[in-house]
């Protein structure tokens, strides 16, 4: 995923958004819109092209995540949470660009200043190598018996 | 036994299934402020949030508050919890902070709200994985007889409209690990911590840890991250999530 490139329009505008670069793009996206969608004939279809195409576990695994995220966007937006400190600033511009800002529950995080627009834009394309490094950090302090 | 998917010939990891045996345990105890009793007829009203008719009237409304009406709901529960269950349910992406702030004035308590919360996203969360593969949804279980705990750990009020819990306290540092910051979306429910619990469980056997969500290296042997990602993405756009 490091140094890999993805379009992401297709988050907010389905396949017809064009190609992300992500293998069996179209399946995984057909499953996700038909697992949040309420239509079961479309959820039959998109399992089995899924299924024919990822094959078992990978479809088990995409099924799992599919419905991961039709709790995770309930918690988060039955509870009101803003996005969290740096995220926003880091992914103001993506946001933007794919039409996420658009969202009523965008209410939940205040909007930025120019100034913090301007800090998100300056370190987004460092963000890609900031992350693993600070996950690295974090794992390492975890573990039993690390230095303090 | 609970989720033993017999007729399924699709592989559901081990794992996966005894999470989702736990959450049944769980769903069926008494809470910290529902009894068993109530928690699975809560369950049952997201059930029941599928099929009605007023919920799918408001859903294509241009607002929900547009359209007058009752859910109808279980005599076990009050009635604005049916109406908070079946808004969650059904219409996530237009809940707003005047919303909720109704719902508490309506006589929810915000440690009732999240309670509610965290069986509401369990429920949606399993049934939504059984459709994806093509089983039945899994029948309630049984309530377990027994009072709510009443437990609250020390809270503040951060960003959230709900408040919830000091990350110093024992509670916090148990939930947590010691973590000196910690994600919203895992800080959401920590007004009632087996709600933090639960979604721990799940969200390890579902999708990824939650202390590996920020790695974006972190993935599965079955489905790479950005595959992971198109998926979530993809749900969470379609339910007009900000988060």
């Amino acid at each position: 995923m490091e140094g890999e490139r993805y379009d992401l329009h297709a988050l907010t505008g389905g396949t017809a958004a064009g190609p992300t670069g992500v293998p069996h793009e179209r399946e995984l996206v057909a499953l996700a819109e038909a697992v949040a969608g309420g239509d079961p004939a479309a959820l039959a279809e998109a399992r089995r092209e899924a299924l024919a195409a990822l094959g078992p576990e990978s479809f088990v695994a995409a099924a799992a995540v599919a419905s991961n995220f039709e709790r995770m966007v309930r918690i988060a937006d039955g509870t009101g949470i803003p996005l969290d400190a740096g995220v926003n600033e880091l992914s103001a511009s993506i946001r933007e660009e794919i039409g996420i800002d658009a969202y009523g529950s965008s209410a939940n995080t205040p909007p930025l200043s120019a100034a913090r627009r301007l800090l998100g834009r300056v370190l987004e394309p460092a963000a890609r190598f900031v992350l693993p490094v600070v996950a690295t950090l974090s794992k390492r302090r975890s573990q039993p018996g690390a230095e303090r | 036994m609970a989720f033993e998917y017999t007729d399924l010939s699709l592989p559901i990891p081990e794992e996966m299934r005894a999470a989702h045996r736990r959450a049944w345990e769980r769903l069926a105890a008494p809470g910290a402020w529902w009894n068993g009793a109530e928690r699975v007829a809560l369950a049952a009203e997201v059930r029941a949030a599928r099929e009605c008719a007023l919920c799918r009237e408001r859903k294509a409304a241009l607002s929900p508050h547009a359209v007058a009406g009752e859910h109808e709901g279980t005599s076990l529960l009050p009635a604005a919890a049916v109406d908070v269950v079946h808004r969650i349910a059904t219409d996530p992406g237009r809940l707003t902070k005047s919303w909720y702030e109704k719902t508490l004035a309506a006589g929810l308590s915000a440690e009732q709200y999240v309670e509610l919360l965290g069986v509401v996203v369990t429920l949606v969360n399993l049934d939504a994985l059984h459709r994806a593969l093509g089983v039945e949804p899994e029948p309630l279980p049984e309530p377990v007889a027994g009072e709510p705990s009443r437990a609250r750990p020390p809270i503040v009020q951060g960003g959230a409209w709900v408040p919830w819990i000091e990350l110093g306290c024992d509670e916090a540092r148990t939930l947590y690990a010691g973590a000196p910051r910690v994600a919203n979306v895992l800080r959401a429910l920590s007004l009632v911590p087996d709600a933090v619990r639960q979604l721990k469980e799940l969200s390890t056997v579902h999708y990824l840890p939650m202390d590996k969500v920020a790695d974006p290296r972190a993935g599965l042997p079955t489905l790479s991250r950005p595959q992971m990602e198109l998926v979530a993405g993809r749900v969470s756009a379609l339910n007009e999530c900000f988060y």
